[in-house]
């Protein structure tokens, strides 16, 4: 084997390069595996990015990453076919320091947090994939194979941070097979419009951001969108369930084109120049689909060890990949030193991601993924209270004002919603949310 | 002294936006990169020096950001590495002059045929020019053979006709993108490039009076001059020229191997009557 690191990790996203940064900074020599020609060259996603997380790591965060806006603006949004229903937030606090979320894009960030880690001595080396785990005769993971000539790296610790489809976690026995109903496909185009003007439309002030999440708005695929204000560009999407997909046979970009032709939504976005259009799957289910988080040599960190929290209300994915990587980079380390890195060895990972947000978070909202992908969360629900809202605002003179109870049981009874399923899901989100 | 095999590079943004209204061009500094006629360049090089035990030395002239360009030339087994500093911008005979000193004394140097910046492609002959050595450029088929030094060549000429070459060295040769494939570097080199050395030179002063170029358009290839469809009336004329009158099923799928397909499309054509 030609070539050894103190650790190798498999992907420069926010969980690599955030590993990668810790092994670094306690001195541990460490290559980092990119299959992109550049780190984020190959990832998309939403375009929030909450790096609070990055307080006492890179503490000028807010100042040196490449960030587009500060979010100021959150609309929370329930769509229906023709209808739509805000609930618009805004706090002049988000803008100021410590800040809260930042629209960005991740060619931009990614490549940015690689830096960070290769400033701190990390070995970045891009175009090359990792195609397979090299384990000793007892089974301990003991380096990677990549598609390059010659291309095997020995290591004490892999950390693999490959995304969501953790074909390393599968390959060292620490993932399950994949179950479709635990991803949901993201699907978005980015649109370029003039700066000033997007802060025309949107009511901001430069430098400020508005984050829209959408419930519903998805047609008859379950699911929902979301619509991001960078500096001169928008990323509009939506976020589907990959089940509903299949069986709808409506091409994921139809339903993108619907949302984005919403009366609610296509003033928002009228006459963007499309810029950039993709997909890509992203883990839901949380803890149900979490792999066991450590093996013998090998750690498991971000979308591939589904961390990524989607808890209806919240999708965060980047500051978990960046918490868990950073707590894999810190765990290996100190396995390095200790001269042990078994699975027992490693145990310090998951203690550290249970002291954390991470594991807090996910246990928290352990039910969460099941509640928010149920079809009355995603299709009966928003119809339910648009339904009404409208009546409650519709004016019937000279028919007289019904009671409110009476216009809830129509609603509820328009959208095939029963008192029982009411009671049940209220229920379920008191215990999940609470 | 081991013989010398140079490779004459030049770093560009493979990608960059256009707007479409204005035109304005939104570069991509993270696509820097070479072309793929670049990357064939120095393919050719390393054949040719594995069959000679030459060393290859791979110049570029440029900014700083040339460098980490020329890294990836060293993973793929260049030897030595140097960049030329001059204005961005130079004309092609400037930086012809440029790099003709680090390339002198190589038995061949191998260009890209054009750069994808809009390159007009004359580096590599004023090259030849001022190294007073013999060109064979626009190569579009490289054979190295078994001698040492030399090579032979299908190459373009003007008017779609084309020209069988053998070449020996001292010789500027510059070859398509299509000629190889640039060999997938070792992890070992990839990962010994990062610290390979970049020797720096100065770029001669400019000659004056420098050749000014004002304008360039993109290449047009020539007008054929091709006789009228019949028809009374400019509709026929023009319902006969977009095939619109052509009997239905006219087209064939067919799946077939490129030199096939080039073939029955050529059959197809000349049976429609639209070959001379
Ligand atoms: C449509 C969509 C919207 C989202 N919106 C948001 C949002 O607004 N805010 C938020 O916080 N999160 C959001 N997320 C989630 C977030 O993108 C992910 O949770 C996060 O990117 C996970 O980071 P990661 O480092 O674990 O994985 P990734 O970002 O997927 O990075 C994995 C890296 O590994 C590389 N790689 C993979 N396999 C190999 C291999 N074999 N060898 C070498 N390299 C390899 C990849 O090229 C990639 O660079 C969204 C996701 C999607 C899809």
């Amino acid at each position: 084997m030609a070539e050894r690191f103190d650790a190798v990790v498999v992907g420069a996203g926010p969980a690599g390069s955030m590993a990668a940064l810790q092994l670094a900074r306690a001195g541990r020599s460490v290559c980092l595996l990119e299959r992109g020609p550049f780190p984020g060259s190959k990832n998309l996603y939403g375009g929030v990015v909450y790096a609070r997380v990055l307080d006492g790591i890179l503490p000028r965060w807010a100042e040196e990453a490449p960030l587009e806006r500060f979010v100021t603006r959150r609309v929370t949004m329930v769509l229906t076919a023709t209808q739509s229903l805000a609930v618009d937030f805004r706090s002049s606090a988000w803008g100021e320091a410590p800040y809260n979320g930042a629209t960005a894009l991740r060619p931009e960030f990614d490549a940015w947090l690689a830096a960070q880690a290769e400033a701190e001595g990390a070995v970045l080396v891009c175009s090359t994939t990792a195609t397979g785990l090299l384990v000793d005769a007892s089974g301990a993971v003991v380096g990677v194979r990549t598609d390059r000539p010659g291309g095997e790296i020995g290591a004490g610790v892999v950390v693999a941070c490959d995304g969501v489809n953790a074909l390393l976690a599968k390959e060292a026995g620490l993932a399950e097979a994949p179950d479709p109903s635990h991803y949901t496909l993201g699907v978005k185009q980015v649109l370029r419009l003039p700066e000033a003007e997007i802060e025309r439309r949107f009511g901001l002030a430069p430098g400020e951001g508005a984050d829209f999440e959408i419930l519903g708005g998805t047609g008859e695929v379950p699911g929902g969108g979301f619509l991001y204000t960078n500096r001169d560009t928008l990323s509009v999407g939506v976020v589907l369930s990959l089940d509903g997909l299949s069986r709808s046979a409506v091409r994921p970009e139809e339903v993108l084109a619907g949302l984005t032709a919403h009366p609610a939504i296509a003033p928002l976005v009228d006459g963007g120049e499309v810029v950039e259009f993709g997909a890509h799957l992203i883990p839901e289910a949380g803890l149900e689909m979490m792999p066991r988080l450590a093996g013998d040599g090998i750690l498991v960190a971000g979308d591939a060890a589904g961390m990524c929290l989607a808890a209806g209300i919240w999708l965060e994915g980047v500051n978990f990949a960046m918490a868990s990587g950073s707590a894999a980079g810190e765990a290996a380390a100190e396995a390095l030193v200790a001269g042990d890195t078994t699975r027992r060895g490693l145990a310090g990972y998951e203690a550290r991601l249970s002291s954390g947000f991470v594991l807090a978070d996910h246990r928290r909202l352990r039910h969460a993924p099941g509640l928010v992908l149920s079809e009355r969360v995603q299709r009966r629900y928003p119809e339910m209270v648009c339904n009404l809202v409208e009546e409650l605002f519709t004016v019937r003179n000279p028919a007289p004002k019904p009671g409110v109870v009476q216009m809830a049981r129509r609603a509820a009874r328009r959208s095939g919603v029963g008192l029982g399923d009411l009671l049940r899901d209220g229920w379920r989100a008191w215990r999940t949310f609470g | 002294m081991r013989p010398l095999v140079a490779v004459c590079w030049k770093a560009v943004e493979l990608r960059a936006g256009v707007d479409p209204l204005t035109g304005e061009i939104r570069p991509d500094p993270r696509s820097l990169g070479v072309s793929p006629a670049d990357e064939a360049a120095l393919e050719w090089a390393l054949r040719a020096a594995e069959g000679t035990g030459a060393a290859v030395r791979v110049v570029s002239a440029g900014g700083p950001e040339a460098d980490g360009v020329l890294r990836q030339a060293a993973a793929a087994g260049a030897a030595e590495l140097v960049r030329v500093a001059i204005e961005p911008g130079s004309p092609s005979c400037e930086v012809a002059r440029a790099l003709a000193p680090h390339v002198a004394g190589a038995g061949l140097v191998w260009c890209g045929d054009v750069s994808l910046d809009r390159g007009s492609g004359a580096v590599p002959a004023f090259l030849a020019a001022e190294l007073g050595v013999a060109q064979a450029l626009g190569l579009l088929e490289v054979d190295l053979g078994a001698g040492a030094g030399g090579f032979s060549g299908l190459r373009r000429l003007d008017g779609g006709r084309r020209e069988r070459l053998r070449v020996e060295g001292p010789a500027v040769a510059s070859c398509e993108g299509g000629t190889a494939r640039l060999r997938r570097a070792s992890l070992h080199l990839m990962l010994e490039a990062r610290r390979a050395p970049v020797r720096i030179e100065a770029a001669p002063p400019p000659r004056r009076p420098a050749p000014h170029v004002v304008g360039r358009a993109p290449f047009r290839p020539r007008a054929r001059v091709v006789p009228p469809p019949p028809g009374e009336h400019a509709a026929d004329r023009v319902r006969a020229l977009i095939g619109a009158e052509a009997p239905a099923g006219r087209a064939r799928v067919v799946t077939l191997g490129p030199e096939e397909a080039a073939e029955a499309i050529l059959e197809a054509l000349a049976a429609w009557g639209e070959l001379p």
